[in-house]
């Protein structure tokens, strides 16, 4: 070996050891459970960044910062959780570069605490007391059940309901339906006159458990030393099997959600009706815009007539994330973003939250009518379907798997491929498997 | 046709200058310093965004995750192999291998096809306005993945196609067309891209190879077939084995036909499966199916590089 070859060589070991240190001080992180005993304010200047993806975000941040020059927030918005901003979370964790908060859906809360990603919040300032502050089982999501554990602030929570065209009913004399079996009824109906009553989403798998929710299912139970998974409990069959007899009779559309494709169906009237949480108020509305003020909103279906039951989709909670170095203005400011008044009717406004905090359910703003629902005050019903949600529905620690593999089955079983219990039968499997994979109890 | 076959190798060899023979034990490097400063910012960079990578991916796929308890602390261990053993055990994988192999069995041909017919008509003195056509068959490939995907979606779409007529009745993204519908988008888009690098091969074959062909007798389409398709061979399989890898790697076009189309699903491609994998999160995992799936395609394409080879030599 000449003289020069050995001198490149030793430049390129030289290189790529420097570049592997680099690798190897930049993703040592933190240890995961962060201690609740210490969450102390820090001095001077802070600055913390916060990740969501709540239209209008900016505008309450920029209120907070006007108010707080030495705590400045700065925010960076991106698609919903599921849609992309889990899975940089989850790899910004990994690299040890996460934000400070992060919006998080309580469904996906236990996919963030498995991997370490969760700061507990119980010992920062106000945090513990809170707890009255908020709707019980929303503050149930975010201390897993547990005593001196807090690992996120509440935000929003999304009773489901049904939108429903007021007017296209009205005009072609079809009873709005109030129990399922009614409502199979009306698809029928609506189908005779060349509509569908609704679009059934293979993808938003989360609102399929909100209807399993209200059906008086669950998915997971958590014991404290195994997870139970429960995807094929007789109330997920029971859903399972009544949407895939609509599917089956071509009463239900099946575009892919959150598409062009199906805004298009909303917005020309190919759909009736919706059910969905309180924030889907603002999915129609961008959407369907040339539907306004003919949209009203019932209280879902119910199994049994007579009966009162709510599922719930998605509401989020601010989370902070492990390694943050503000953990204690970082909850200062989830706080105010999620119980004060100015903040909360700020994000009802433009992004119809529905607020998880119980002062903030007697907002002026959540009385009023809104009037791209023809006036109606909207917000009445979801607070009965609030008040009706059972607390008791349990999320696994690996929802992003569970989505991913119970959407592919239900994409499967809307081409007529399988069907949706046979979906949910692999989602079972997989996820049984998944969570072996990562070393997580569960029961067979 | 021995005439034909015999032409090819033949001329070039005649024109080619004597090779001066290489001296045994080289004589002193001029300048080492110039080399290193030459050579150290790319194996800087070669390290930083090629091995290193690779290699800590390998480290990855190495690990398994432990813990205690259902919200126990997670720690990486050694593990072995066992990543590899799963990855083998993932039917949806080799589906998704298998997929992407029929869609390279058919897809790869025809754009290659079309990029070799292009370039020669380029090429051949019989068409006009050479200049527009180049440009014109090259801008797909400028327009961004994402953004053709994306397009293509809204045509092929039911409802919003501008030919929804067509699209209303056949539903190019069903599950028994929508890969079809993606080796279209894919073929749009890389035709220009395969066509300008066999056109700027043509490009150097001597123009007296052409006049003695002439001379001979020969019409464009037996030169073509003669002498520019022999000698543009190398191109061809450049062509091709980037086709390939691109092929095994798809990515982008299904990842954004998932929100199109209820039959792509999140194990397609194997990259998406790699990716679904890493958003579990599980990275290690993810790594494993990498690892694996960069071998295939080593394979595959030093494979067909062999292959070719061999049929050169003969």
């Amino acid at each position: 070996m000449s003289r020069t070859k050995r001198a490149v060589v030793v430049a390129l070991l030289t290189a790529s050891t420097v570049a592997l240190v680099g690798c190897s001080t930049g993703g040592s992180s933190a240890s995961g459970d962060a201690d609740a005993a210490s969450c102390e304010p820090s001095t001077g200047q802070v600055d913390l960044t916060f990740t969501s993806w709540i239209p209008g975000i900016e505008d309450v941040v920029d209120v907070w910062n006007e108010a707080n020059p030495d705590i400045q927030v700065a925010v960076q918005t991106g698609p919903n959780g599921n849609g992309g901003t889990y899975q940089n979370f989850f790899n910004q964790l990994k690299a040890g570069n996460a934000p400070d908060l992060g919006q998080i859906e309580y469904d996906a809360l236990p996919n963030f605490r498995v991997q370490n990603g969760l700061t507990n919040l119980a010992a920062c300032d106000g945090v513990l007391d809170a707890q009255n502050d908020f709707v019980d089982w929303t503050w149930g999501q975010v201390n897993f059940g547990e005593d001196d554990a807090v690992y996120a602030i509440p935000q929003d929570s999304g009773p489901m309901a049904m939108f429903y065209r007021s007017d296209l009913f009205a005009a072609n004399n079809i009873a709005v339906p109030t129990t399922w079996a009614e409502y199979a009824v009306a698809a029928e109906q609506v189908r005779a006159t060349g509509s569908y009553i609704t679009n059934f989403s293979q993808s938003d798998i989360n609102q399929f458990a909100g209807l399993v929710w209200q059906a008086g299912g669950t998915w997971f139970e958590n014991d404290g030393t195994d997870w139970t998974v429960d995807l094929t409990s007789d109330a997920s069959v029971t859903v399972a099997d009544y949407w895939q007899d609509l599917i089956d009779r071509d009463l239900v559309s099946t575009n892919p959600p959150w598409t062009t494709e199906w805004d298009n169906a909303y917005n020309t009237g190919a759909a009736w009706t919706w059910t969905s949480a309180a924030w889907g108020a603002n999915s129609i509305a961008s959407g369907a815009p040339d539907t306004a003020g003919k949209w009203s909103v019932a209280p879902s279906p119910q199994w049994q007539a007579g009966d009162d039951a709510s599922g719930n989709w998605g509401g989020s909670s601010t989370a902070v994330f492990t390694g943050s170095e503000h953990p204690f203005e970082a909850a200062q400011f989830a706080l105010w973003l999620n119980t004060s008044e100015e903040s909360l009717t700020m994000l009802n406004e433009s992004a119809n939250l529905y607020p998880a905090a119980t002062d903030g359910l007697t907002l002026p703003v959540l009385q009023e009518g809104v009037e791209f629902y023809g006036g109606q005050a909207i917000y009445d019903v979801f607070a009965d379907a609030s008040s009706t949600v059972s607390p008791d529905f349990v999320w696994g620690p690996t929802m992003t798997q569970t989505y991913n593999d119970v959407s592919d089955g239900f994409k499967a079983a809307v081409t007529g491929q399988g069907t949706l219990l046979e979906a949910l039968t692999s989602g079972q499997t997989s996820t049984i498997d998944a969570l072996k994979a990562q070393s997580i109890p569960v029961k067979e | 046709m021995s005439a034909t076959v015999d032409l090819a190798p033949t001329v070039p060899r005649a024109d080619a200058p004597p090779r001066p023979t290489k001296p045994r034990g080289r004589a002193r490097v001029q300048h080492p310093l110039a080399i290193v400063i030459f050579v150290v910012p790319f194996g800087i960079l070669f390290s930083l965004f090629y091995l290193v990578p690779i290699g800590y991916a390998i480290y990855q796929s190495l690990l398994v995750i432990e813990r205690e308890g259902t919200f126990g602390e997670a720690r990486e261990v050694f593990g072995g192999l066992t990543q590899y053993v799963l990855v083998f055990q993932n039917g949806p994988f080799w589906e998704s291998i298998a997929r992407v192999l029929t869609f390279g069995a058919v897809q790869v041909p025809i754009m290659l096809g079309l990029a070799l017919l292009f370039a020669l008509l380029l090429d051949s003195p019989l068409l006009r306005g050479k200049r527009f056509f180049r440009l014109a068959f090259f801008v797909p490939y400028a327009v961004p993945g994402v953004i053709a995907a994306i397009m293509w979606g809204f045509l092929y779409s039911p409802s919003l196609s501008p030919f929804s007529a067509v699209t209303s009745n056949i539903n190019f993204l069903s599950a028994d067309l929508v890969l079809w519908a993606i080796a279209n988008v894919v073929t749009w888009v890389f035709v220009g891209y395969n066509m300008l690098i066999i056109y700027s091969s043509l490009l150097a074959i001597p123009a007296e190879l052409y006049e003695a062909a002439r001379l001979d007798g020969a019409g464009q389409l037996r030169i073509a077939w003669a002498i520019k398709i022999p000698l543009i061979l190398p191109a061809i399989t450049l062509t091709a084995i980037f086709s390939i890898i691109g092929t095994l790697q798809l990515l982008a076009e299904p990842q954004v036909f998932r929100s199109f189309s209820s039959a792509v699903t999140s194990t397609f491609t194997p990259n998406l499966t790699v990716y679904s994998t890493s958003s579990i999160p599980n990275f290690n995992l993810a790594a494993a199916f990498s690892v694996v799936l960069a071998l295939a395609t080593f394979i595959l394409s030093f494979a067909f590089l062999k292959f070719t080879q061999r049929k050169d030599e003969k």
